[in-house]
């Protein structure tokens, strides 16, 4: 029963907070409106047993949002990112596209024959899911972490404008280094 | 691995937490403007915040031009529950309102909400030393919090659980604190960063008066100034158990041992604040990615080898 | 009416004064500083904070119209203490206090206001320098070029890069205009002045930055009413104690540094000089020297600030006390007070130390925001710049 009263209050909140992206006049709203959607989802996946998922979908997102708001403003330029401005662009497309995807979502929802349970949930759910998800692809993770760190650090340096010469300058024996702004190591 | 020693109360203990996290976040503020007058060469002091809450008690709330109301309040009322929800997978002695199997990440998920909290309280203002102080304790966050997430995995791989109460188990005998020394520096740090204390406070600096806080009056300013020290309280908490042996003390009553060892954590806190400059997110950004983290990992690995080992 | 007589006497205790100096009322600031620690009151850093609004000092038209704003932006109740001189601080904040337990004249006034808050009336250039806290935000440029550019197609449904109906100018805020940032790319431009009235700042100064991000990329200095200061009065700086203004400059920058100890040690050093109770400061200022010298993280964190070289100095015609970064800077100060307490210094070296303030816009254009009001601190700029028109005449 209140667990019914929860999930139906969360969908109403994740829904409408959903919606409120598209309604609202504001770059931070829309943002943080998006966060407080994925934060019901993230409690909805809690009510379902889930409860690493959960947590880590709403610590993800709160921090994802965050972030993104800083991102928004920062390429809107021409500040209209402080001002009062509709939150939709490319309108016909978009609203086509997602009732599109909605109806296919729904219909698959209502028209699959869901399989009857067999079984019941293992004791410790997060270290079962930790084992599904990792456990015959360790070798796999492991090699996936690494490589993806250093395509990140990789585009970061190929990006940066300024390379070592310009900090330590032509036989990169300047110390300390040339930078516009110091950091707090001294390198 | 010993029986779970951490049992669940029912949910009406939540009004006792909050009366606890409320009487240690007056502990914090009462010490601080204590040591505050003694420094100052006067004596007292100790009841200014009490006569601080009144005076923001009669204060008006003001707005500011174009200010978003809604994301400003929410950011300045926030800290108070994100520090409640905070406290809720926080073991007093043996007891604890929720022991979830995954409370350290309940922990890590209830800090970042302070991302969005602070951040929205000092975009809400629409003040430009509001908003810089906003920009600014993301720039700390991006330093902090990764060195922190790493901090809390070392007790979670020593005790090969993700639940509060097992981690309290696992260190029976020995605390953490001894084998994982950096760890725990790392996770006050941590601490400092999310409640907007001390050195990891700029965000709230003097250089942009008073940055988040500079358009804050009466009542939106002391929930404000409440969260924070509340947040400072439940980290302070949230070390017991984790890093100090939880409830674990000769003669007193686990709960007693659980306030004092928070307490004393959380004095230290407050005194390292008078005694420290700020760290500043331009220098303190390097500190974070190039000394802390590393630091914290290296720790993580040692623990992972100790844990093998033994097993 | 009981509990509210009684709350507003409880909170009497912890009033929060916001302080304004008019340039040249160093030593009214000082003594009024002193007297608010006696009662336990503290200072406030915005008018959002504050209480009480204490004018240092009888200010010129433009500083009047700034703490005219400021007491527009308190959200009471709200007190306002003119204090004249040194003399009549006391008995100007013992009637502060009296008028802020009058509850039914807080409430006649809060009725009086107008609800919502307002921007101040654009004026012509000079005046609008003052704009205190930057209280009122993104103050975008006062241009209308741009403006009339654009038009208000906005309202029209024109498509700014896809996003349409775009208020240009809500509540009165204009849109900043754009400028290529120092990696040359375009970036918005906000101007932002600080000054006059601000926590741990010279007297009077006015700096106008334009930043872009948090990079100062241009900047302009003034004095607030530069023409109505006249000769040296009693509260002026030039009449106390040179090591002690010096001291209270130190504690400006280890305030905004966040050296809170270290700050209250420069104070208790101040105001032993000022009491010329000579053993006792020569003891503040020993504690203070080695406190200075002994902070390993205050120097990592001053470090590198604002570094001025010897051909620096000459260019921008600085005293050789300016020598190095923000903490050779700060030692260098603390080292010539502790000199001169211990009679090893010159007894009267005012005059060699003068910053010239209108240096300022060339040193602080490419600093990045929070290392400004470090910058602008570490100088040691002498708080009442017309001490220098004085001095020339």
């Amino acid at each position: 029963m209140l667990i019914g009263i929860a999930f139906w209050v969360l969908a109403v909140v994740a829904v409408a907070a959903g919606v409120a992206v598209f309604v609202v006049d504001s770059m931070a709203r829309a943002t943080y409106a998006l966060a407080l959607s994925f934060i019901a989802v993230g409690v909805q996946i809690l009510l379902l047993g889930q409860s690493y998922l959960g947590v880590i979908t709403i610590l993800m997102m709160v921090m994802e949002m965050a972030v993104m708001a800083v991102y928004m403003v920062m390429f809107m330029g021409m500040n209209p990112a402080l001002m009062p401005m509709d939150m939709t662009h490319g309108k016909k497309t978009a609203i086509g596209a997602s009732a599109g995807v909605f109806v296919l979502l729904a219909a698959g929802a209502l028209l699959i024959p869901w399989p009857e349970r067999r079984g019941v949930p293992p004791e410790d759910v997060t270290a079962a899911l930790g084992l599904e998800i990792m456990g015959e692809k360790m070798l796999v993770m492991a090699v996936i972490g690494p490589v993806m760190v250093a395509t990140i650090v990789a585009g970061v340096v190929l990006a940066a404008h300024r390379s070592r010469y310009d900090r330590f300058g032509d036989d990169l024996r300047r110390r300390p280094a040339d930078d516009p702004q110091a950091g707090g190591v001294g390198r | 691995m010993p029986e779970a020693v951490v049992m669940t109360v029912p949910g009406y203990w939540a009004v006792l937490a909050a009366v606890l996290l409320g009487g240690l976040a007056v502990f914090a503020a009462a010490l601080d403007a204590g040591l505050s007058d003694r420094a100052q060469g006067l004596g007292g002091g100790w009841g200014a915040p009490l006569a601080g809450t009144a005076r923001l008690l009669r204060q008006r709330r003001r707005t500011t031009v174009a200010a978003d109301a809604v994301l400003w309040r929410v950011g300045n009322a926030g800290m108070l529950m994100g520090a409640l929800l905070m406290v809720a997978v926080v073991p007093l002695g043996w007891w604890a309102l929720a022991d979830l199997d995954v409370g350290v990440v309940w922990f890590n998920a209830v800090d970042v909400m302070v991302w969005a909290l602070v951040w929205l309280a000092g975009w809400g203002a629409n003040s430009t030393h509001s908003l810089v102080g906003g920009y600014r304790f993301l720039a700390h966050g991006l330093a902090y919090e990764l060195p922190l997430m790493f901090a809390l995995v070392a007790p979670a791989i020593a005790a090969g659980s993700l639940s509060v109460g097992d981690v309290v188990a696992a260190q029976e005998g020995l605390w953490f604190v001894v084998w994982m020394p950096v760890a725990f520096v790392v996770f006050l740090v941590g601490v400092t960063g999310f409640s907007v204390w001390g050195p990891s406070a700029p965000a709230l600096g003097a250089d942009i008066a008073g940055g988040v806080l500079s358009e804050l009056s009466g009542v939106d300013r002391l929930v404000f100034l409440a969260g924070r020290y509340a947040f400072l309280a439940a980290g302070a908490a949230f070390s017991v158990p984790l890093f100090l042996g939880g409830g674990a003390g000769p003669v007193l009553p686990g709960w007693a041992w659980s306030l004092v060892k928070t307490a004393a954590v959380l004095g230290v806190l407050v005194w390292l604040r008078r005694k420290l400059p700020a760290l500043r997110p331009d220098r303190f950004m390097e500190i974070g990615w190039v000394v802390m983290l590393p630091a914290a990992l290296l720790q993580d690995l040692v623990v992972a080898l100790i844990v093998v080992g033994k097993a | 009416m009981g509990l509210t007589d009684a709350l507003a006497r409880y909170a009497l205790r912890a009033t929060h004064v916001l302080v304004v100096e008019v340039p040249g009322e160093w030593r009214t600031r000082v003594g009024l500083e002193q007297q608010m620690l006696r009662r336990g009151w503290r200072p406030a850093w915005t008018p959002a904070d504050a209480d009480v609004l204490a004018v240092c000092g009888i200010p010129g038209p433009a500083l009047a119209e700034n703490v005219g704003q400021l007491w527009e932006q308190m959200p009471g109740p709200r007190v306002r203490a003119d204090i004249g001189s040194l003399s009549h601080v006391s008995s100007a904040l013992d009637d502060a206090a009296t008028l802020l337990l009058d509850t039914p004249h807080h409430r006649a006034d809060a009725q009086n206001r107008p609800e919502r808050p307002q921007l101040p009336e654009p004026h012509g250039q000079s005046d609008d320098d003052g704009m205190d806290h930057g209280g009122h935000g993104h103050h975008g440029e006062h241009q209308s070029a741009d403006h009339s550019d654009m038009g208000h197609g906005g309202h029209d449904g024109m498509d700014h890069g896809g996003h349409g109906g775009i208020d240009m100018a809500p509540e009165g805020i204009p849109l900043a205009t754009g400028g290529q940032d120092r990696d040359g790319l375009e970036m918005d431009v906000l101007h932002l002045p600080w000054g006059p009235v601000l926590p741990f700042w010279p007297a009077g100064l006015v700096l106008r930055c334009a930043l872009q991000g948090d990079v100062v990329v241009e900047a302009g200095a003034s004095v607030i009413d530069d023409a109505h200061h006249h000769g040296p009065g009693e509260g002026h700086p030039a009449q106390a104690p040179w090591a002690a203004v010096r001291c209270d400059n130190a504690m400006a920058l280890l305030a905004l540094a966040g050296a809170e100890d270290v700050a209250v040690r420069a104070r208790r050093a101040r105001d032993a000089l000022l009491d010329g109770n000579g053993d006792a400061a020569r003891d503040a200022v020993t504690r203070l020297h080695r406190a200075v010298r002994r902070s390993r993280l205050l120097r990592w964190s001053l470090r590198g600030v604002l570094p001025l070289t010897a051909s620096d100095l000459e260019d921008h015609g600085l005293p050789m006390s300016c020598l190095g970064d923000a903490h050779d800077r700060l030692v260098s100060l603390v080292e010539r007070v502790r000199a001169q307490v211990h009679d090893r210094g010159p007894m009267n070296p005012s005059g060699t130390g003068a910053v010239v303030w209108d240096e300022l816009p060339h040193l602080m254009t490419g600093l990045e925001l929070a290392t400004v009001r470090l910058a602008v601190a570490s100088l040691d700029l002498d708080p009442l710049p017309g001490a220098r028109e004085v001095a020339r005449a």
